[in-house]
C-alpha cells in the first residue's frame, strides 16, 4: 500500500469521526432535529455528554484489556510448536461462542453480576475473546518460517524467537486485530446502556423510550464518532508501525 | 539446537497436557454437580433463591449424568480414534438428558413441600455441568467428523429432550413455568425474530447483488460495507429512527402507506446494512474460485455467459457463497435481537423485558432460542457448505 493510500485509509474516518462529534453538540443537533420537521425538546448538555463519553472510553478501554490480554496470551499459547493439534478445538469454541450475540451476553450476565459495568465487560470478554484469539493465531502464522529457522539457527531461545522476530513480524496483523477488538469493544460498551451502564448508548435508549429525538441524535453521532475515531487512531498506528518496519 | 531436535521433546509434553484436561475435565463433572448448587429455590419468580445442593432428592440420575460426563471427556482427551469420539458423543449426549431430567426430578421434589408460588431455578453447578456435557458433545460430533450423520444425531437428541418436556418430567424447573405462561407470545416472538432475520438478509443479499451489477459503484459499495461495520448498532438504530421520523414528516403518504418510524423498517434496514460486508466477501470468493483453465475450457466448449454463470461458477463457487450466507445469517439472528429496541418485537422483547423486570427466568427465555437459532443456523449452513465442496 503507498503512503497516500494508508494517509486517505486514515483521514476518511477520522473526518467522519469529527463531523459525528460536531453533530453531538447539543446545539447542532437540536439544529438537526428542527431540519428534520420536529421540534427539537430538551438537549442533553454538554458536561453531561463528557461525562457519559468518559465513562464509555474507560469501559471499553477495560474491556479491550482484558480481551487484548486474553486474546493474545492464547493466541501465542495456541502457536507454540506443538500446540497446532488443539486448533480444530479452539475453532469449534469459537463458532459456539460467536452464536452468543452481545446483547444476549449482556442479559445473560445481567443476574449474576448485577447492573451496570460487569455485565457488559463479561459480553465483551465472551464476544470479542475467541475474534482476538483467531487474528493472533493469524497474524503469528502468517510469519514466514524461514524467518524462524534462521533465528533458531542463530542459537536464539524459543522466548527471543517470539519477541524478536514473531510478534515484530506480526506486528501489522497483530495491530488489525486489537482495531476490530476496539471497535467491537466501542459497540459493546454502548449495548452497556441496556444493563444500566451509563455510556453514550444511554442517551440513544433514553430517547428511544420517551421519544425525544434529540439526545438520541446526540447518543447515536457520539458513540459512532467515537468508534470512528478510535478505527482512525488504529489505522494510524498501522501505518507508523509498517513505515517503522520499511526503515 | 536446531528445530528437528526441538519437535519431538515438544510433543510428548503436549501428550501428557492431553491426558491432564481430560482427567482434569472429567473430575470436573462430578466436582460441579456435587460441590456446587444445582437449584436456587426462591418464594417467587422474582425473589433471590436459597441453594440447593445435590443430594437431597435428586435421584441417581444425576450421578449416572456426572459419571457419563466424566466418561465422555475421559474418552475424548485419552483417544485421538473417531469411533472413540462418536462413543464419546453418545455418551455425552445420554449424559445432558439424563442431567436435565434429574434436575427436573429434583425441583419437584424439592418444591413439592412449598407454596406453589415457589419456584426452583438452575443454578451454578447444573449451568456448569450442562455447558460442559455440550462442549465435550460439540468437540466429540467434530472429532467424529461426520456433519451429516451429527446433525442427525443432534436433532434425535433435541426431540428426546423435548419429549423429556412434554412427559412433564421438567415440568418444576422455573423455565418450564415461564415457557408455560408465556407459550403464546414466545412463538409470536420467534416467528417476528426468523422473518426480520431472513428479510435482512434477503435485502441484503438483493443491495450486494445489485451493486455489483453496477460495475461504477462497486468502489462506493465497498466502502458503504466495511464503513458501516465500525457503526455500532445502538447509534445506528438510533439515526434510522430520526432520519425515519424526519421522512415521515416531509412525506405524510409514507404514513398512510404502512410505514413509521418505530417497527420493523428501521430494524430491517439497520440489521441488512450489516450483512452487506460478509455476503459480498461470499459473493467475490466465489466469483475468483473458478480457476482460469476451467473457464478457458468452457468457452471452448461454447457456452454462452449466462451458461458459464450457470454450469460453471455456480457450482464452482457455491461452497463460498454458502461460506458468507452463513456468517450473515448468524449475524443476522443476533443482530435482529436489537429490532426490539425499536419496537420491531422479537425475542429481544423478552429478553428487554426480563432485564426491565429484572426476571432471569424471563431474560432466558429470549436468550435460549436466539442462541439455539444461531447454533442452528451455523450448522446447517456449514454442513451444506461441505457437501457441495467439490
Amino acid at each position: 500500500m503507498s503512503a497516500t493510500d494508508s494517509r486517505k485509509r486514515v483521514l476518511a474516518p477520522a473526518a467522519l469521526g469529527l463531523a459525528l462529534a460536531v453533530l453531538c453538540h447539543p446545539d447542532v443537533a437540536s439544529a438537526a432535529v428542527a431540519f428534520l420537521g420536529e421540534t427539537p425538546r430538551r438537549a442533553l448538555p454538554l458536561d453531561h455528554l463528557g461525562a457519559l463519553a468518559r465513562n464509555h472510553l474507560a469501559l471499553a478501554g477495560l474491556g479491550l484489556a482484558l480481551v487484548g490480554i486474553g486474546g493474545a496470551g492464547l493466541g501465542i499459547l495456541a502457536t507454540r510448536p506443538g500446540a497446532t493439534r488443539l486448533r480444530p478445538a479452539i475453532d469449534t469454541l469459537a463458532a459456539f461462542a460467536q452464536a452468543v450475540p452481545p446483547v444476549v451476553a449482556v442479559a445473560l450476565a445481567l443476574p449474576v453480576l448485577s447492573f451496570g459495568g460487569p455485565p457488559t465487560l463479561l459480553a465483551m470478554l465472551l464476544y470479542g475473546l475467541m475474534p482476538a484469539l483467531r487474528g493472533t493465531v493469524a497474524a503469528l502464522e502468517a510469519v514466514p518460517a524461514d524467518a524462524r529457522e534462521a533465528a533458531a539457527a542463530l542459537g536464539l531461545t524459543h522466548l527471543q524467537i517470539l519477541v524478536k522476530v514473531e510478534l515484530p513480524l506480526a506486528a501489522p496483523g497483530l495491530l488489525d486485530t486489537l482495531r476490530t477488538a476496539l471497535v467491537l469493544a466501542v459497540a459493546t460498551a454502548a449495548l452497556g446502556a441496556l444493563a444500566g451502564a451509563p455510556t453514550l448508548g444511554t442517551p440513544v435508549v433514553a430517547g428511544l423510550q420517551n421519544q425525544n429525538l434529540v439526545p438520541m441524535i446526540q447518543g447515536a453521532a457520539a458513540t459512532a464518532a467515537l468508534a470512528f475515531l478510535c478505527e482512525a487512531l488504529l489505522l494510524a498506528a498501522a501505518a507508523l508501525a509498517a513505515r517503522l518496519a520499511r526503515s | 539446537m536446531t528445530a528437528a531436535a526441538a519437535r519431538p521433546r515438544r510433543a510428548a509434553p503436549l501428550g501428557g497436557f492431553r491426558a491432564v484436561a481430560a482427567v482434569v475435565a472429567a473430575a470436573a463433572f462430578p466436582g460441579a454437580l456435587y460441590g456446587l448448587p444445582l437449584l436456587g429455590v426462591s418464594a417467587n419468580r422474582l425473589a433471590i433463591g436459597e441453594p440447593v445442593l445435590a443430594g437431597t432428592g435428586f435421584g441417581p440420575a444425576i450421578l449416572l449424568a456426572a459419571a457419563l460426563g466424566a466418561g465422555a471427556s475421559l474418552l475424548l482427551g485419552l483417544s485421538r480414534r473417531r469411533r472413540f469420539a462418536a462413543c464419546a458423543a453418545g455418551l455425552a449426549a445420554l449424559g445432558l438428558l439424563l442431567l436435565l431430567a434429574g434436575l427436573g426430578q429434583g425441583a419437584a421434589n424439592v418444591l413439592a413441600s412449598r407454596p406453589p408460588a415457589a419456584r426452583a431455578a438452575l443454578a451454578l453447578g447444573a449451568w456448569l455441568a450442562l455447558g460442559g456435557t455440550g462442549a465435550v458433545l460439540a468437540l466429540a460430533l467434530r472429532r467424529a467428523a461426520t456433519p451429516v450423520p451429527g446433525l442427525a444425531a443432534l436433532a434425535v437428541l433435541a426431540s428426546a429432550i423435548a419429549a423429556t418436556g412434554a412427559a412433564g418430567l421438567l415440568d418444576a424447573l422455573s423455565l418450564a413455568v415461564e415457557f408455560r405462561t408465556r407459550r403464546e407470545g414466545l412463538l409470536g416472538a420467534l416467528g417476528e425474530h426468523l422473518a426480520l432475520s431472513c428479510g435482512a438478509v434477503a435485502l441484503a443479499a438483493i443491495l450486494v447483488v445489485a451493486l455489483r451489477l453496477f460495475r461504477g459503484a462497486r468502489g462506493a459499495a465497498d466502502l458503504l460495507a466495511s464503513g458501516i461495520q465500525v457503526v455500532p448498532a445502538v447509534a445506528l438504530l438510533g439515526a434510522l429512527v430520526a432520519l425515519f421520523s424526519g421522512l415521515l414528516k416531509a412525506a405524510p403518504g409514507l404514513r398512510e402507506a404502512g410505514l413509521s418510524a418505530l417497527g420493523t423498517a428501521p430494524a430491517l434496514i439497520a440489521v441488512a446494512a450489516y450483512l452487506m460486508l460478509p455476503l459480498q466477501r461470499g459473493l467475490d470468493a466465489a466469483w475468483r474460485a473458478p480457476d482460469r483453465d476451467t473457464l478457458d475450457a468452457a468457452r471452448g466448449l461454447g457456452l454462452s455467459p449466462g451458461q458459464i454463470v450457470l454450469r460453471v461458477r455456480l457450482p464452482v463457487g457455491a461452497p463460498a457463497l454458502i461460506g458468507g450466507l452463513r456468517v450473515a445469517c448468524v449475524q443476522a439472528i443476533g443482530l435482529a435481537t436489537l429490532g426490539a429496541l425499536v419496537g420491531a418485537g422479537g425475542l429481544g422483547r423478552l429478553v428487554f423485558d426480563g432485564m426491565a423486570q429484572f426476571a432471569p427466568d424471563l431474560i432466558l427465555l429470549g436468550a435460549i432460542p436466539i442462541v439455539a437459532l444461531s447454533l442452528l443456523a451455523e450448522m446447517l449452513l456449514s454442513a451444506l457448505a461441505g457437501s457441495l465442496q467439490p
